[in-house]
């Protein structure tokens, strides 16, 4: 009876790693809201690339007169102190996707929203595993202080967070990890809690596989799919969060560009300008409806394969 | 049912006492040193030391926490060995801390070495008398301590033959002053007995300001809800019903925008466009008497932002729900015996299609207050959510620890309303 | 009983010697008379008296900001119309004792009940107010103030001596904590104030000062009634016109009309025109929208976005004014690389100043030098402005470098809040001392996060306000005390000998063409090698909806509220 099954372990007999990236670009292809909302998101991805080696003029020097309309010039029109809007606009998408600032003039590659997310996917991911998977105490213990963390809304959190820690980019980071992991938990565990009834796992609980072992190997990698279209919409909220905080005056400091605190700034010139708010404010929204609409059209996908 | 709501209200209690504590500790090692920041960087360590003891910032955090959740008057009561009682000066209007002493309500203060009563008068004033002798006892290193309560509502230990120095804060600098005690513990009835402590925003409890504030806060949720709710559960029903064809389309490409436009944009669009351009509505709550919340006009800008960013998700939710049960095998079912569409859509699908999303809006409740926070402060509208984000900036650390108590209250409690409701609506989870 | 004559301070007629021979401005002589004791009418007619020429240069004084204030009401009193309420958007904060006020907004609510014994106009002229005049001696030691007759409070009492004795009292008493007593230290104690009988005063200055009547209207200085027990919002008693009806922290303040004021209005009947203030405490974007649409009427203190947003809206008008309040780019001394005068200067020549002044204040300002003195005080010695040399400033720390064995450029953190116009002065800096080999890091905090260190920070800009004499900030922070340590406001820990004697020698000269001579010397040695730069002088605006009259703009954001009138 309790002779373990040669069954199909997903893990070993897997196509290379391109080839699977291939596989799953394809089924987003397959759906048109996904692939209009990754084509949303890879230009921006290509605008920030662009925007490392070239800008029209330098994004933060004063070359021109202040508030001017979109022009020949400045196709976007000029910030409050003469800065070149489109320049400015194309250097904020780096920090919030390419990189990251760190207090000692470090640079980290890949930007403060991503960085965020990563860490709630991690940090929510060992809790959530644990919870589901162990159960009893674990899980009684860890859904209790993550029901601690969910009650805070989130924005008493960030402000509580910065007016503890100061501005940063790593304040930011750690903001969004902490309202984040919980929600990643949550959907962790539940998933945990499906996949720990199936044969597999109990086949490797058989062989004497430790209870880590279990987690990350057997069942973290059974829970992507769905843990990937979390991590979109998450990159999203990131993205927003970042604005709201720059809006309130509290996020990335000056003086590189950022989308929300650009938002903040042409607020304050709203009457001599009311374009430069326009501008950072679409690339707000573009990003997050295509991070989300590539969710939909994965999620819609990967649904659709399963049944 | 009642087990589970109990155990509801169990769990609750105890996420509660965690985001208490964990507020309280973040706060806390947040603001770093305050005497600093309120001595200036001038002060010597000396002063700083005397004015942490006065506030009773020397003592373990633990005993802190507690102070501030539950008070201490019960912790003082038995080293003053009198009952504690807070008294309302009729001249000042304040509320002052008193030991009720055999029918008199006493205070005290040491002058030249020697103890001082201050007997409460009718009027407030105070008859001062030397204290007897007797009032002296034993204290942990033999010698002759006295804990009572002070002219500044602390409880307060002097030493005989020992006057204590302290240093106390005026606007014109520190003054040195002895007879001073060697202990204080300034008393509070603690949060949950509905004293959060002074703001050092305005030098008044925060109970001063808190309750218009709420009540501000609640009317402008309040009315955004009621505007929300029926106008996305329509929405969200007729895109679930109509799924995949145009109206669906239009319904859902446009509630996802909205919920993509941060609240900030929206906001400030609504004041340019309608209040600056047009002049149809007043761009801004200005509030020029506590009245002013019932003058609707006032609060149509805001609701609408908070509409706007709201009504897209709960949109979504409901739509997605909807179209789960329409696929259901029953609803398919009923369609195919002949039952009129309309019928099914309204007797069966929609009361199944709705649970989820009460649930989620409950949840939501969160959402909303994040929502609030920017919308009152791109409209100055004086609420719960302004008031927390000035006194962030602040650093008026118990406003933030009150305010932010009562908006997790207030978060945890729907959740728990929610909870409640959907175990209602579906007796099969009841038991799960 | 016919009122004495008024006794006319000898150096006033010197001063007039110097106006008639064109060595001072008129503007300069009735600062100076007023000073020194003379009523207006007095300082105008003497004035007059050496002047038969038109008034020479009058300095930048804006049309609405000039003049307005003086009592002589040329305004046909017909136009004048009485009632209305007035609207405005300002921070409300705690107030208790009047004595113990730190902000300026919890005086502007306190002025409008209780008043000062003088009054220092938009143009820096302080007149007698409460006082019906003063008199100096002439070693300017012992000051007699003259009360009027006839004020009373708004609780009935009238207004005497002992009141004003009193005030002066709280003001000196440890206990309640007042401002007051470091800045009128060199009184001496209550010893030296001498009540002369029920409507006279005299002070026995343990050190002579002509800034007296300056000192009497710092914005803790009201008089309180001898009764008064320490807090203001439960005891709202003044002598002025309006009275305190609902004061709540961080909503509204709002004040009514009394009916038996003091004053009269050119129509005969007493002021105040307005029958009502309220003043609410609402975020500064949202009052800018709010005044458009007519929801309030002015903004206490607009910021530079404010004004270009509202300069050009029809219905609101904007009055401006020139003040000694400026963002000080400041460097410690005491610590590399700025304890070297050269990389001090070469910072100094980045100052691209009219760059600046544009960029962070829309050119609203006066450009400055190197020195904390303003064109608008009186003893300002005119000096070239300095241009913008990037080049000189590189040869500058190519030298140090070369020196030092470093490379540049030379990196550099610039500290300062997130205010007004400092992050965009920061930022243009930033860009302008590129080119001269400065890699400036910008550490841009919230305000609170900045005073908290704003005398820590090695390079950094802050914000000074205003004061009506060049001499009054100088002490405060470039020298050092009795013991040699740099005074506490001394930021930059610059101290040198030979400016400290400058000072002294200048606090000591009444003569305002003497001081002014050694006020070239000063600003010499602090444009050589002081520790600070300074690009411009804000101008500070009122921003009232237009229906609003004879409204000023004061340099130090004062409203003086008793005179306007709201055209129906």
């Amino acid at each position: 009876m309790a002779v373990a099954q040669p069954t199909v372990d997903p893990a070993r007999r897997r196509p290379s790693r391109l080839q699977r990236l291939w596989a799953g670009l394809a089924l987003v292809f397959q759906s048109r809201v996904g692939t209009i909302g990754l084509a949303m998101v890879l230009f921006w991805v290509v605008v920030a690339l662009i925007s490392l080696v070239w800008t029209p003029y330098p994004p933060n020097a004063s070359l021109f007169e202040q508030n001017l309309p979109p022009n020949g010039t400045n196709w976007l029109g000029t910030d409050h102190l003469g800065r070149d809007l489109l320049s400015r606009l194309m250097t904020g998408t780096q920090v919030i996707l390419l990189k990251t600032r760190l207090p000692n003039g470090l640079v980290l590659p890949i930007g403060v929203a991503i960085w965020g997310v990563l860490g709630s996917l991690v940090l929510g991911t060992v809790l959530g595993l644990n919870a589901g998977y162990r159960g009893g105490w674990w899980d009684q213990t860890i859904m209790q202080v993550l029901d601690a963390l969910i009650a805070f809304p989130r924005i008493v959190l960030y402000l509580v967070v910065i007016a503890a820690l100061g501005q940063g980019d790593w304040v930011v980071i750690l903001a969004i990890t902490v309202t984040g992991a919980p929600g990643v938990a949550r959907l962790v565990r539940s998933l945990a809690l499906d996949i720990k009834t199936r044969d597999f796992i109990r086949a490797a609980e058989t062989r004497g596989e430790s209870p880590w072992y279990i987690m990350f190997v057997e069942i973290l990698p059974n829970a992507r799919g769905p843990l990937i279209v979390d991590a979109m919409l998450r990159v999203g909220y990131a993205i927003f969060a970042i604005g709201t905080l720059g809006f309130l005056g509290i996020g990335l400091p000056p003086p590189d560009p950022d989308w929300g605190s650009m938002v903040n700034d042409a607020r304050r010139f709203i009457y001599a300008n009311p374009l430069a708010v326009v501008w950072p404010s679409l690339a707000i929204a573009s990003l997050v409806v295509g991070l989300n609409l590539f969710a939909d059209g994965l999620r819609e996908e990967t649904t659709r394969y399963q049944k | 049912m009642a087990r589970f709501i109990l155990r509801s209200l169990l769990s609750t209690a105890v996420t509660m006492f965690l985001v208490s504590l964990a507020l309280f500790l973040l706060v806390e090692v947040g603001s770093g040193d305050i005497t600093v920041k309120i001595l200036g960087v001038f002060s010597t360590p000396e002063q700083r030391a005397s004015y942490r003891a006065q506030l009773g910032l020397d003592q373990p955090w633990y005993l802190r926490y507690l102070d501030w959740l539950v008070g201490n008057d019960w912790r003082a009561e038995r080293l003053v060995g009198h009952p504690l009682v807070t008294v309302r000066n009729p001249q000042s209007g304040e509320l002052e801390w008193w030991a009720q002493v055999a029918g008199e309500q006493l205070r005290w203060d040491m002058e030249e070495g020697q103890i001082y009563e201050l007997v409460r008068q009718e009027d407030g004033s105070a008859m001062r008398r030397p204290a007897p002798e007797t009032i002296w006892r034993e204290g942990p290193e033999g010698e002759a301590v006295f804990w009572g309560v002070d002219e500044q509502n602390r409880a307060a230990m002097w030493i005989q033959g020992k006057p204590g120095v302290a240093f106390i804060l005026t606007k014109a600098g520190m003054r040195q002053e002895t007879d001073a005690p060697h202990r204080y513990i300034p008393l509070r009835k603690g949060l949950l007995r509905g004293d959060p402590g002074m703001s050092l925003m305005t030098g008044r409890p925060v109970m001063a300001t808190l309750p218009t504030r709420i009540r501000n806060t609640f009317v402008l949720a309040g009315l955004a809800f009621m505007v929300v709710m029926p106008l996305a559960l329509l929405f969200g029903i007729v895109a679930g019903v109509n799924e995949g064809r145009p109206l669906d389309r239009t319904i859902s490409i446009t509630s996802l925008a909205l919920t993509a436009t941060p609240e900030f944009v929206t906001g400030v669009f609504l004041i340019l466009i309608l209040g600056i351009w047009l002049r149809v509505l007043p761009p801004t709550t200005v509030f020029l008497s506590d009245s002013d919340i019932w003058n609707l006009k006032l609060l149509v800008l805001p609701v609408l932002t908070l509409t706007a960013v709201e009504l897209g998700y709960v949109v979504r939710m409901t739509r997605a729900s909807m179209v789960e049960v329409m696929n259901s095998p029953y609803i398919r079912t009923a369609i195919l015996k002949g039952m009129p569409f309309r019928r099914v859509v309204f007797r069966h699908a929609v009361r199944n299609a709705l649970m989820a999303p009460i649930t989620v809006i409950m949840l939501h409740v969160n959402w909303l207050v994040g929502g609030i926070v920017v919308v009152e402060v791109v409209f100055g509208f004086p609420g719960l959510g302004s008031y927390i984000y000035d006194a962030a900036i602040f650093g008026d650390f118990n406003a933030v620890e009150a305010a932010a108590m009562l908006m997790v209250t207030i978060a945890v409690g729907t959740r728990l309303v929610g909870d409640v409701i959907y175990t209602l609506l579906n007796p099969r989870i009841r038991y799960s | 009983m016919s009122q004495p004559t008024p006794r006319i301070h000898p150096l006033i007629y010197e001063a007039q010697d110097q106006l008639r021979r064109g060595r001072i401005t008129r503007r300069e002589f009735m600062r100076y008379a007023t000073l020194l004791g003379a009523s207006v009418a007095t300082a105008s007619a003497l004035a007059a008296c050496a002047q038969p020429t038109a008034p020479a240069q009058e300095g930048a004084a804006p049309a609405e900001g000039g003049g307005a204030a003086a009592p002589a009401q040329e305004a046909a009193p017909a136009s004048v119309q009485r009632g209305g309420t007035l609207r405005k958007a300002m921070q409300l904060q705690r107030i208790d004792h009047p004595a113990r006020m730190s902000w300026v907004e919890a005086a502007n609510v306190v002025r409008q009940v209780a008043e000062y014994l003088t009054l220092t106009g938009p143009d820096n002229i302080t007149r007698p107010y409460l006082l019906e005049r003063w008199e100096a001696s002439d070693d300017v030691q012992t000051w007699t103030l003259y009360l009027r007759k006839g004020i009373t409070f708004n609780n009935g009492q009238e207004l005497t001596a002992d009141d004003v004795i009193f005030t002066i009292g709280q003001w000196l008493d440890p206990d309640v904590g007042s401002s007051m007593l470091g800045l009128i230290s060199y009184w001496g104690g209550m010893e030296n104030v001498e009540k002369v009988d029920d409507y006279t005063i005299r002070l026995h200055l343990q050190s002579p000062n002509i800034a007296v009547p300056e000192h009497l209207f710092h914005y803790p200085a009201v008089i309180l009634p001898r009764t008064f027990e320490g807090d203001f919002i439960k005891q709202p008693v003044g002598t002025g016109a309006f009275t305190l009806a609902e004061y709540a922290e961080g909503e509204r303040a709002v004040l009514k009309a009394r009916p038996d004021y003091w004053q009269t209005g050119v129509d005969g009947q007493p002021l105040p025109y307005l029958d009502e203030i309220i003043y609410v405490s609402i975020d500064k974007d949202a009052a800018v929208a709010a005044i458009q649409a007519g929801q309030i009427d002015s903004i206490y203190q607009p910021r530079p976005s404010d004004y270009l947003a509202l300069k050009d809206v029809p219905g609101i008008s904007v009055y401006s004014v020139g003040t000694a309040q400026t963002f000080v780019l400041r460097v410690r001394v005491d610590l590399e690389p700025w304890d070297d005068n050269r990389v001090r200067t070469a910072l100094k020549k980045c100052q691209d100043r009219e760059k600046i002044l544009q960029l962070s204040y829309f050119g609203e300002g006066l450009v400055g030098i190197d020195a904390h003195v303003s064109p608008v005080h009186p003893e300002y010695c005119e000096q070239p402005i300095p241009a913008y040399d990037p080049e000189g400033a590189r040869a500058l720390l190519e030298e140090y470098a070369a020196e030092k064995g470093i490379e540049l450029p030379l990196r550099v953190t610039l500290a300062t809040k997130n205010d007004e116009a400092e992050p965009e002065i920061a930022q243009a800096l930033k860009e302008l001392a590129e080119p001269a080999g400065f890699d400036i890091t910008l550490d841009i905090t919230e305000p609170s996060g900045y005073w908290d260190r704003w005398t820590e920070v090695d390079l950094g800009i802050t914000a000074w306000t205003h004061r009506p004499l060049g001499i009054m900030v100088l002490p405060l922070a470039y020298i050092a005390d009795e013991e040699g340590k740099p005074v506490p406001w001394n930021e930059t820990r610059w101290v040198d000998e030979e400016f400290t004697q400058k000072l002294r020698e200048a606090e000591r000269t009444l003569d305002l063409e003497a001081r002014r001579e050694i006020m070239c010397d000063i600003e010499a040695i602090m444009q050589e090698r002081g520790p600070i730069g300074i690009s411009y002088w804000k101008n500070v605006w009122n921003i009232t909806r237009s229906e609003f009259q004879n409204v000023v703009a004061h340099p130090t954001s004062y409203d003086l509220l008793y005179e306007i009138w709201k055209e129906a």
